[in-house]
């Protein structure tokens, strides 16, 4: 049971994190929310007893994606207010949580009636998830201190103004 | 067998050891000896590769496996093997010529360059020594990832271009490689080579067929994507040209061949039945090497020219890998060796005009060949040995390639490269034709030789050249004699 309300809260959390993704209208918080929602997802993942798929969900989605978009994000001139401005023009997105919440209802009320249940929590998953990650997939970690690494110099070398620029 | 492995884990600790250096020490000391420090590690490696083949040699190993942290679980996950030695050898040589090209083409940002090469290696050495294609995937985007900062860290409008260009090529790349790696895992349960190597062609339903068949097509286009094969080279010549000279040197030189050409070679060791993946490396071969020597013609720009010819190389390993044969695979390793050394001269050459001339455009240049002997000299020896004329390194990786195909029943494909290598001499003759022969432009005339370590570089690279290709026979003997052929 209590299992299964930390999902509902994750489920929760991963809409959020989804609709400000979409919703934001700043292009780095955009990024740092689809990371949020990715490593969200991979909790929901690995409660399920999804292992494999919650570790590659952290390693290629959470991890890589959000370095690549923060690096092209810092790399495009684009700022707040031109962001804004295009935003201006796509008025409809402001009514996307409205029908989130409409779908969602739906949803709910279709699995009540049809008698759906959560699949069955893997309570080893824990365990599980530790030796996947550490145990097997221990050169991936090496791996992603790296690619973060990189997307760390990304950001110091693109972003910095050279004295000419200063 | 602890020093073998102390040596072996130095691939990786040591690009990580300068890298923690580079950012501890003052940001001033490291700059003025950043070329001591990048080139040291370079070297080591090279030392490194060598040591460990003789050790393994000694001990009568084909493969070792090691762990660079004894304590920690998950030990053993790193392997060597032959193949991978010849692949480390390169990526510490091309290093070597980038960091020495750099100390005069990078004037700010060293210590970006210093961290961004490390990571670069750490990704490169990463990827030849793993043995599961998913921690392969990780290293293959930080080589990824290096390389679109290193494109794009001089900021300059048509950088950034080039990088944007290749991170999304890339990016698209790897999300390939990424979804055919989850179809083997579905039929497979692992991505560890060994279980990957015995359990793929096992099964016969028709959806196992096409999840296989699906995974192989997204598999080989992702890494043709990285080595620039046509029909997915459009990325290449942009990010090649844009770059500084010393970053195209280790993109044309070493980061195409491991992050596509070593992927492709595991992926051709894994599915040795698979008849399709041969016919369609075979396909891609022969279409890059043709068209990559066609698109050279075309080019008035040094290094763009240079960056089609790479796309033309790649197509002769390709085909190489496609024969399935033993003769295929040395030819391929072979020219992985010799392209990297004649590629990386060719770029040297270029880095040593540009800083003479100020351009690269050879529309604009000519007769420089008495005023820049050395880089000329260099430069036409590059040229016979990437037109695979004797006794240079080229000319026998490509003849052993050429032979695979024929022996392997290829026979027109063999023609088809035999031909191509006519079309390669015609660019670079014309390349050197317009360079460094005919009339001198008047706003030339005061130019001399490059001096300090571009020439050097472009001396020991010709040596290297020459000296491989003349003893080229006596080192496969040499192998033969060792059981590794």
């Amino acid at each position: 049971m209590f299992m299964d309300i930390i999902i509902y809260i994750s489920l929760a959390f991963l809409l959020f994190f989804c609709l400000m993704a979409v919703m934001s209208h700043s292009m780095l918080r955009s990024a740092i929310y689809l990371a949020l929602a990715s490593a969200t997802l991979s909790v929901i993942l690995y409660m399920l007893g999804a292992v494999w798929a919650a570790v590659i969900e952290v390693s290629a989605c959470s991890g890589l994606v959000t370095v690549i978009f923060i690096s092209s994000i810092s790399l495009s001139k684009m700022g707040k207010e031109d962001v804004q401005k295009l935003f201006a023009t796509k008025k409809q997105m402001g009514l996307l949580p409205v029908l989130l919440v409409f779908v969602g209802i739906a949803l709910v009320i279709l699995a009540v009636s049809h008698g759906f249940t959560l699949p069955s929590v893997a309570q080893e998953a824990a365990d599980t998830f530790r030796t996947v990650f550490w145990d097997t997939r221990q050169l991936d970690i090496l791996g992603q201190i790296a690619a973060v690494l990189v997307g760390g110099i990304a950001v110091s070398v693109l972003l910095r103004k050279d004295e000419s620029e200063k | 067998m602890n020093y073998l492995n102390s040596v072996a884990a130095s691939f990786i600790l040591l690009p990580v050891a300068v890298l923690l250096i580079n950012n501890i020490l003052p940001k001033q000391f490291v700059e003025k000896r950043f070329q001591y420090l990048t080139g040291a590690v370079a070297l080591c490696q090279m030392a490194a590769a060598l040591s460990v083949f003789f050790m393994m040699d000694h001990a009568g190993l084909r493969t070792y496996n090691f762990t660079i942290f004894r304590n920690l679980p998950g030990s053993e996950l790193f392997g060597i093997h032959p193949v991978s030695l010849v692949f480390l050898f390169c990526i510490g040589m091309v290093s070597l010529v980038s960091v020495m090209v750099a100390n005069r083409t990078v004037d700010a940002k060293k210590s970006a360059y210093v961290n961004l090469l490390m990571t670069l290696l750490i990704g490169m050495n990463g990827m030849t020594l793993v043995n599961d294609f998913f921690s392969l995937y990780v290293f293959l985007d930080v080589v990824g990832l290096s390389s679109f900062v290193l494109i794009a860290m001089f900021r300059s409008r048509r950088a950034l271009e080039g990088s944007i260009k290749y991170l999304i090529i890339s990016e698209l790349a790897t999300v390939f490689i990424l979804t055919g790696l989850s179809f083997i895992f579905m039929k497979t349960g692992s991505l560890s080579y060994k279980d990957i190597g015995s359990a793929v062609l096992t099964g016969s339903s028709t959806m196992q067929t096409v999840l296989l068949y699906a995974s192989l097509i997204l598999i080989t286009a992702g890494f043709c994507v990285k080595a620039g094969a046509v029909p997915f080279h459009s990325w290449l010549p942009d990010a090649h040209q844009s770059a500084d000279t010393s970053v195209s040197i280790l993109l044309s030189g070493i980061v195409i061949k491991i992050a596509g050409v070593y992927g492709l070679f595991v992926l051709v060791d894994l599915f040795k039945g698979v008849k399709a993946l041969q016919v369609s490396l075979a396909a891609i071969g022969i279409l890059s090497v043709v068209a990559g020597a066609l698109l050279a013609l075309r080019q008035t720009h040094f290094k763009r020219i240079i960056a089609y010819s790479s796309v033309s190389q790649i197509g002769y390993i390709l085909l190489g890998l496609s024969t399935g044969t033993t003769l295929g695979l040395i030819g391929s390793v072979a020219h992985v060796f010799s392209h990297a050394a004649f590629k990386t001269t060719l770029f040297t050459n270029a880095a040593a005009v540009h800083e003479q001339t100020g351009t690269l455009e050879i529309d604009e240049m000519g007769g420089l060949q008495s005023r820049m002997p050395v880089t000329a000299f260099s430069s036409a020896i590059a040229t016979l040995s990437t037109a695979g004329i004797p006794p240079f390194a080229g000319f026998w990786s490509k003849l052993l390639i050429i032979m695979a195909l024929w022996t392997s029943g290829s026979a027109v494909l063999g023609g088809f490269a035999l031909c191509a290598s006519i079309l390669t001499a015609a660019y670079l003759l014309r390349l050197q034709k317009k360079v460094f022969f005919g009339k001198t432009p008047e706003h030339l005339a005061s130019v001399t030789e490059v001096t300090g370590s571009v020439r050097l570089t472009e001396i020991l690279l010709t040596a290297v050249t020459s000296i491989v290709g003349v003893f080229f026979p006596f080192i496969l003997l040499y192998l033969q004699s060792k059981g590794l052929i």
